[in-house]
């Protein structure tokens, strides 16, 4: 009898259960026959998305207090809980957006690599140690090269791949050396032992500490670090940067504050300053840039630059009230952002081209239910009323305030004045009908066969981006529960 | 008695700076990817040396794991680089502009 650890199945299932349907689906669409891979796969990963939100949610209820799991490299607490919810609800909405899409090859790996970034988000946000952390991070970012790089046909996919692979590993390496520098200040890996280690004004460990949030930063496309993000959401697939913006973000953004507050603490000073710092950077550049664009995936490629500014000023704030505001704003944020690509996925399919603010004219009227919830997500983005948008703005400036951020909540502001140029934009442009001056020749074969899941996709997001802002008290109530098991 | 533990942390500061620069300005996609590996291999040495300057073993198995991590990074990147040569794209990333950032 050997004297084995012992093992929290329950706080790991949620990942495992993405792992085995991540296996299913590989083995599925390489042994089975043609006709069967591609449906098989979708289901198993949509089932597997569903059993990860379901366990995860039997985890938040279960976990009050957290628990240090597999000698300390995980935790399992609400934070990492709810965020595995979140997540696996992005997950799953991306699955019936993706089934539209068809694909020449590759359509039952597509689902496979879809639960296996799934899972490795999972694992990340529960990660408590340097390594774990590196681990996750890497784990989710190579599924999402390949898922950009899939549509091999397309040259901009390729690129979108590769350039994605070249900035993204460029952001690991930063982090990764940072590590190494806090692993040699301190002696520790542990989030919970560099804090005990008690080192305060190492230079090591300030680099590190520096490399650390530069690192997470690449992968939050947050400026001055969101170069690559424009041009790999423009390039991946549809419902690949549906996926990726809403997923990616919240991944990266919930464990960026585990880390800085659990680990770093003692140097509170320093790091709420350059998150904020990198706040303003990211709703400045994403603004300004979304101004200028005419493609609607890079449209919203920026606006997605400019709320990872917003969701920063929540963890510069680090406050309870902050790290509620920012898990309760990944919710609507994560559904307009998945609701808007689904849309555009929509059109694409409908055109066969990229979608851009002149080909949208008249969407509202041709196709009055997504053009309705284009609408509802794009006012949402904006935050206004009746969307979850406001109230998330609006609990990420009081946190702001509170910790007496109030330049961050003045240039919030004027982000948010800036931006409701372009979305008003996108809304005008689906609003005004095309001049029938000349006949505009039809894409062979007629109008696309109707897409149900790519409707009902749209129609959860519509649901969830509404239903935050009717329900919040019960969505920050559990915020707030997450919230609690992180020190502040 | 070998050198001090700064002296590696040097080297590994110098080969991190390095892999920066390549990924920062050398242009074959090839070049990029093997300066990508560079900066994985100098936090490596950092992570060993520091391993055995504290006398314990996270370090070292954390480089393990890198290392595994280093090797997937560079099966999807040569497989990229394979699909756009089979593609008959120019492989040179400052011509990759048709989305433009």
């Amino acid at each position: 009898m050997i004297d084995a650890p012992k093992v929290d199945w329950l706080a790991l299932s949620p990942t495992l259960a993405l792992l085995a349907a991540a296996g299913v689906a590989l083995l599925a669409s390489v042994i089975g026959p043609a006709w069967f891979r591609r449906g098989f796969a979708a289901f198993v990963t949509f089932g597997g998305f569903v059993t990860a939100g379901v366990l995860a949610g039997f985890l938040f209820d279960r976990s009050p207090d957290a628990q240090p799991l597999l000698n300390e490299s995980m935790t399992r607490d609400r934070w990492a809980a709810l965020a595995a919810i979140v997540l696996a609800g992005a997950g799953a909405l991306s699955v019936l957006v993706s089934w539209g899409e068809t694909r020449r090859d590759h359509a039952g790996e597509y689902y496979a690599l879809l639960a296996a970034a799934g899972a490795g988000m999972v694992f990340f946000v529960g990660a408590s140690n340097l390594m774990t952390l590196f681990l996750g991070l890497e784990w989710f970012s190579l599924a999402l090269y390949i898922l950009c790089a899939l549509d091999t046909h397309r040259a901009t996919s390729l690129e979108a791949g590769l350039k994605y692979l070249i900035v993204g590993s460029f952001g690991s390496g930063i982090l990764l050396f940072g590590s190494a520098l806090v692993y040699g200040a301190t002696g520790e890996l542990g989030f919970a032992e560099i804090a005990a280690a008690g080192v305060t004004d190492d230079s090591l460990l300030l680099a590190g500490l520096a490399m650390i949030v530069a690192g997470l930063g690449f992968k939050a496309s947050a400026a001055p670090f969101h170069m690559w993000t424009p041009d790999v959401y423009q390039g991946a697939p549809t419902s690949v940067t549906a996926f990726m913006s809403a997923a990616t973000k919240v991944a990266a953004l919930v464990l960026t504050l585990r880390v800085l507050t659990v680990a770093f603490p003692e140097q509170e000073h320093l790091w709420t300053v350059a998150v904020a710092v990198i706040a303003i950077v990211s709703l400045a550049v994403g603004n300004i840039a979304a101004l200028v664009q005419r493609d609607v995936k890079r449209l919203l490629a920026y606006s997605s630059v400019s709320h990872a500014g917003f969701m920063l000023i929540a963890v510069a704030a680090n406050s309870p009230l902050g790290g509620r505001a920012l898990l309760y704003y990944l919710i609507p944020y994560s559904a307009m952002s998945i609701g808007s690509f689904a849309v555009v996925a929509a059109r694409e399919r409908e055109l066969g081209a990229p979608v851009t603010l002149d080909n949208l004219g008249g969407f509202l009227w041709e196709r009055p239910f997504l053009g309705a919830s284009m609408w509802v997500f794009l006012l949402g983005l904006m935050g206004m009323p009746l969307t979850g948008g406001l109230v998330g703005k609006f609990y990420v400036f009081s946190a702001a305030y509170e910790s007496g951020w109030w330049w961050l909540v003045v240039a919030g502001v004027i982000g948010t004045a800036i931006s409701l140029y372009y979305y008003l934009r996108v809304l005008l442009a689906m609003w005004t009908r095309p001049e029938p001056t000349a006949l505009r020749p039809v894409v062979a074969g007629g109008s696309p066969p109707r897409d149900p899941l790519l409707a009902s996709a749209v129609f959860a997001s519509f649901a969830v981006t509404i239903g935050s802002f009717f329900f919040v008290q019960p969505l920050i109530d559990l915020a707030r529960d997450a919230a609690d098991s992180l020190p502040f | 008695m070998g050198p001090d533990v700064t002296w590696y942390l040097v080297v590994a500061a110098l080969l991190f700076s390095i892999g920066t620069l390549g990924v920062l300005l050398r242009r074959s996609p090839l070049i990029v990817l093997l300066s990508l590996e560079i900066m994985l291999n100098s936090a490596n040495l950092a992570l060993i040396s520091f391993s055995r300057l504290h006398g314990d073993h996270d370090g070292q198995i954390f480089a393990l794991a890198v290392m595994a991590v280093a090797a997937s990074e560079v099966v999807v990147g040569l497989g990229l680089i394979v699909a756009v040569a089979r593609r008959k794209l120019v492989l040179d990333v400052d011509r990759f502009r048709v989305l433009r950032g």
